[in-house]
């Protein structure tokens, strides 16, 4: 077994909001080792983007340690803050808004380098932001212009350079691809990989897309409402998913091809419920078509079905199959 | 940034600006003003503001007198001169000065939130509930009069409103992705208020800036019409208009003429202003 | 072919389009937003317009609405049939008429698309307000909002609440329940699930084809995503660049042996959840400029298949039993192998 990167041990985030006590992250656990992709699925409210946040020290968070290299780095002096940043970066959502509009490209690369000093000296910088630029396939010409002269995909690009420019060891995806059209989302996918082979790079992939996901993960986690429901190799949970939601989530997806229309499809009922304040006992039951009382009264804990195949639900062995 | 390249923004940033004709009009009318204020001693000396003659009192344009004579019988011309210098450093400074202490509190209110919000908005709101032209009053009145303590009065009256302003504008700024992106590479909150918010929030606040110039000149010449601006027989633009009041139906041209400089003082502000926004967005670029 | 389609009547030909090109024009530039597209609808089908950002699908359904911004977009050529009546002729009167009653659109967007200071009843009974004040009484519309509300799945109790109180996929059903309210005979969806979650935009699309079925509405589904199209359409149109490129049934589209280059690129690109493979294969390169498109093909700078006709000459439709591709691969092109 290779060495594991980073690690996060019951992790919590609450925020307070007027209406209570929003449950952004509630009680996660999971290691990532080093060179592998984590993806995070889930749909909105779920927690996914908070995870990643509090994972890169964005958001402060309420309980739980991470541990980056076995190291224990919540709760870290400025000091020592600024030498474990660069290590770990993140590729933002939206490639509008995740970029300064009044800088060039050739500046918002070099940013992290200025902001850090890493660099001796501008032609050290210049090199760097040229060699990153060729990495990314952004075109030298493209250094002095604006992003919204840019389309979304060469937008992302930056927004990827940017994350890699110091080099880091662990990278949040915060839904990198989502924003773009397929062909384009395809291109930066492709990149992502290649990236990760030639840097050995350690990805968490957080996004709502199931069939992006299984494509670049080698372990998924899935999130409802703060907690983590099923946990399992990439190949797995898709080809034996156990926990209920999973294979809500799995049927809703439309399939691009015809013979899935046979399929008679288990439409999940009702929406997400609040993350404020929720009731104990597992977070699905209100929508869950298999839930009984005991669901409702404690804390489901996740617990081993198969070797590394996690799932939290307490009738996995009446529901499945 | 190499020096070729400063120069090469500086060199694209005018061009971008020489196309909006309006505002190189602005910059015109500014640079006369402006000229005319700087050698205002070589145009007309200033012994000409103050000589009372008599014999000359409330007379229109002539030859004499470019822009007639006041009830005292000095020449409004060299007192319109003159009085440039006063309004439009009274104009700059108290609008630079608003407009630096509003960016500082504003946005450290905007950016930081919490209790820093909350203490900067609670004393704005406080100040706001007083009318501007009390507080100047008070400050003089505590101060003393003289150009100084103007200006810091007419400053102190200012700011409130563009602290409210600048924390609304820094508020949506700061909530952009950019600004997480930022501080996921570690960058400090001051880099982050001067380098990503203020420069994204600078719109707004270029353009109240600019109106607030000529604000500014009447709050003056309202102070100094109750007497406790600058001290007759200084001239000053407000000074002039406020006096010429009395004379409205039976001379007009004491009122045109100071009123006209500080019209088209105020519309080059704004022009340049506006100008200033669009060339300074690279967004708008060509 | 039969059984793939919705088992809804197909009926009588409702809409038609013949070789509708669309530019906006501002003193910059001239976009060139719809290139000459045909396609035609009957009564009960639902149409997939298919493509990516840029590619001319929304301009299309404004067309049909007659809702293009006035003072820059022109119809520079052909027709929008709607009951064989040219909708281009129209003067904003009779479209008023039309628009809301007989044609009627849902946008992308539940959050904007409401007016969050009016109750959802008020929102939904306007239609019917506007189009029937003189036959219905005020209780007649109160009792239809309330039906279209149980419709969409919705409490009828939930009427006299604001939007902020609804979630995002009861917003979008809100916006479909006024959509439907006064029984459109064609419905145009503009990406209507985008922005919802996969969970919640399952329930919405099979809502919209069971609505479908029960009322033999004419659907145009505006969409990229071909897992929505494999799902609810009978017909499918792909666009490129203001272009349909491809158009069919959905077996055509889906297990057809000829495809446009484009459409198989489409494909390439979407990873699939039923098989591994290690690497997409993408379209390399990006979607022309619209206010200065290629030659030839528009698709031909990124074509893997281009040849040297494909940047001269724009190519023709090549069509075989009601399957159009729009390329030179294939019909007379085929020569140069």
């Amino acid at each position: 077994m290779s060495e594991i990167l980073i690690e996060a041990v019951h992790l919590k985030k609450f925020f307070p909001t007027s209406r209570g006590t929003l449950h952004a992250v509630d009680d996660v656990s999971f290691s990532i080792e080093k060179g592998k992709t984590m993806g995070v699925v889930g749909e909105s409210g779920c927690g996914k983007s908070t995870l990643g946040r509090t994972l890169l020290q964005l958001y402060e968070p309420t309980e739980g340690e991470i541990l980056f290299r076995g190291k224990q780095v919540n709760h870290l002096s400025r000091g020592e803050l600024k030498q474990v940043r660069p290590k770990m970066q993140m590729i933002f959502q939206d490639p509008y808004s995740s970029l300064n509009g009044r800088m060039t490209v050739q500046q918002l690369i070099a940013e992290p380098l200025l902001v850090n000093k890493v660099c001796k000296s501008k032609k050290e910088i210049q090199e760097r932001v040229e060699h990153i630029m060729d990495t990314v396939g952004l075109a030298k010409r493209l250094a002095m212009a604006y992003p919204h002269e840019l389309d979304g995909g060469r937008r992302q690009r930056i927004g990827v350079a940017r994350a890699l420019i110091l080099r880091p060891e662990f990278v949040v995806c915060d839904e990198p691809v989502s924003a773009l059209d397929v062909s384009i989302q395809a291109q930066i996918l492709n990149l992502l990989m290649d990236l990760q082979d030639k840097m050995g790079l350690t990805y968490l992939f957080i996004t709502h897309d199931l069939s992006v996901v299984k494509h670049i993960s080698d372990e998924i986690m899935v999130m409802y409402l703060g907690k983590c429901v099923e946990r399992a190799p990439s190949e797995e949970i898709f080809e034996h998913p156990v926990h209920p939601y999973t294979k809500a989530l799995l049927a809703a997806i439309p399939i691009p091809s015809i013979e899935s229309l046979h399929k008679k499809r288990h439409l999940l009922q009702g929406e997400v419920t609040s993350p404020v304040d929720p009731k104990p006992g597992c977070r699905f039951s209100g929508r869950c078509p298999y839930a009984t009382d005991l669901c409702r009264q404690g804390e489901i804990p996740l617990r081993e079905v198969s070797p590394g195949h996690f799932a939290a639900c307490c009738r996995i062995e009446e529901t499945d199959r | 940034m190499s020096k070729s390249r400063k120069h090469a923004q500086l060199a694209e940033f005018w061009r971008r600006f020489r196309k909006n004709k309006t505002a190189v009009l602005g910059l015109v009318i500014l640079i006369i003003i402006l000229s005319m204020a700087l050698f205002a001693d070589l145009i007309v000396p200033y012994s000409k503001c103050i000589d009372q003659v008599g014999a000359d009192r409330l007379q229109g344009s002539s030859m004499a007198h470019f822009f007639g004579t006041d009830e005292l019988g000095r020449d409004l011309f060299a007192r319109v001169v003159h009085g440039s210098r006063y309004s439009l450093l009274i104009g700059l400074a108290t609008s630079l000065m608003a407009l630096v202490i509003g960016a500082v509190l504003g946005a450290s209110a905007g950016y930081f939130g919490g209790w820093v919000d909350n203490v900067i908005s609670r004393i704005v709101d406080v100040f706001m509930c007083v009318p501007p032209i009390l507080l100047s009053l008070a400050v003089v009145a505590a101060l003393g009069t003289n150009l100084r303590n103007l200006i810091i009065a007419i400053t102190v009256s200012c700011v409130p409103g563009n602290v409210r302003l600048i924390r609304s504008v820094v508020l949506t700024a700061a909530e952009q992705d950019y600004v997480e992106a930022a501080k996921s590479y570690g960058a400090s909150n001051a880099r982050i208020i001067f380098r990503y918010v203020l420069p994204n929030a600078m719109g707004p606040i270029i353009v109240n800036t600019t109106m607030s110039i000529s604000d500014m000149m009447l709050s003056a010449a309202g102070l100094s019409f109750i007497g406790m601006g600058i001290q007759p027989p200084s001239p000053e633009w407000g000074a002039l208009l406020s006096n010429a009041q009395i004379y409205l139906f039976s001379a007009p041209h004491m009122l045109l003429f100071p009123g006209l400089c500080i019209l088209f003082s105020s519309l080059a502000f704004n022009l340049v202003g506006d100008g200033l926004t669009d060339a300074l967005d690279p967004k708008l670029k060509d | 072919m039969e059984e793939y389609t919705n088992q809804v009547q197909i009926g009588e030909k409702l809409l038609e389009i013949k070789d509708l090109s669309i530019v906006y024009k501002t003193d910059l530039e001239t976009v060139r937003a719809v290139n000459g597209i045909s396609f035609s609808l009957r009564e009960g089908e639902t149409l997939g317009l298919v493509g990516e950002t840029g590619a001319g699908k929304t301009t299309t359904a404004l067309g049909i609405m007659k809702l293009l911004p006035e003072r820059t977009a022109r119809i520079t050529s052909g027709q929008i049939l709607f009951e064989d009546r040219d909708i281009c002729g129209l003067d904003n009167h009779e479209m008023q008429q039309i628009r809301g009653q007989k044609i009627s659109m849902i946008f992308q967007d539940p959050m904007t698309a409401l007016n969050p200071v009016l109750t959802v009843g008020e929102q939904i009974g306007e239609a019917l307000y506007l189009h029937h004040q003189k036959e219905l009484s005020p209780k007649e519309i109160e009792q239809k909002v309330e039906e279209t509300l149980e419709l969409v799945g919705i409490p009828k109790e939930r009427k006299n609440e604001y939007p902020y109180q609804f979630s995002g996929g009861m917003r979008q059903r809100v916006v479909i329940a006024i959509a439907l309210v006064c029984n459109p005979r064609l419905l145009i969806a503009d990406e209507p699930t985008t922005a919802l979650d996969v969970t919640i935009q399952a329930q919405i699309l099979s809502m919209i084809c069971d609505l479908q079925r029960k009322y033999g509405t004419s659907v145009i589904m505006i969409t990229h995503d071909l897992g929505v199209v494999a799902e609810t359409c009978d017909q499918v149109a792909i666009m490129y660049a203001g272009e349909i490129v491809e158009y069919g049934t959905l077996a055509d589209i889906f297990t057809g042996e000829e495809h446009h280059p484009y459409t198989t690129g489409l494909f390439g690109s979407i990873p699939s959840l039923t098989e591994n493979s290690a690497r997409l294969h993408p379209i390399e390169g990006l979607m022309p400029d619209p206010t200065d498109l290629p030659k030839g093909c528009s698709f031909s700078p990124r074509c893997g298949k281009c040849m040297e006709i494909c940047r001269q000459q724009k190519p023709d439709v090549y069509e075989k039993e009601g399957h159009q591709i729009r390329c030179h691969l294939f019909g007379e092109g085929k020569v140069k192998e």
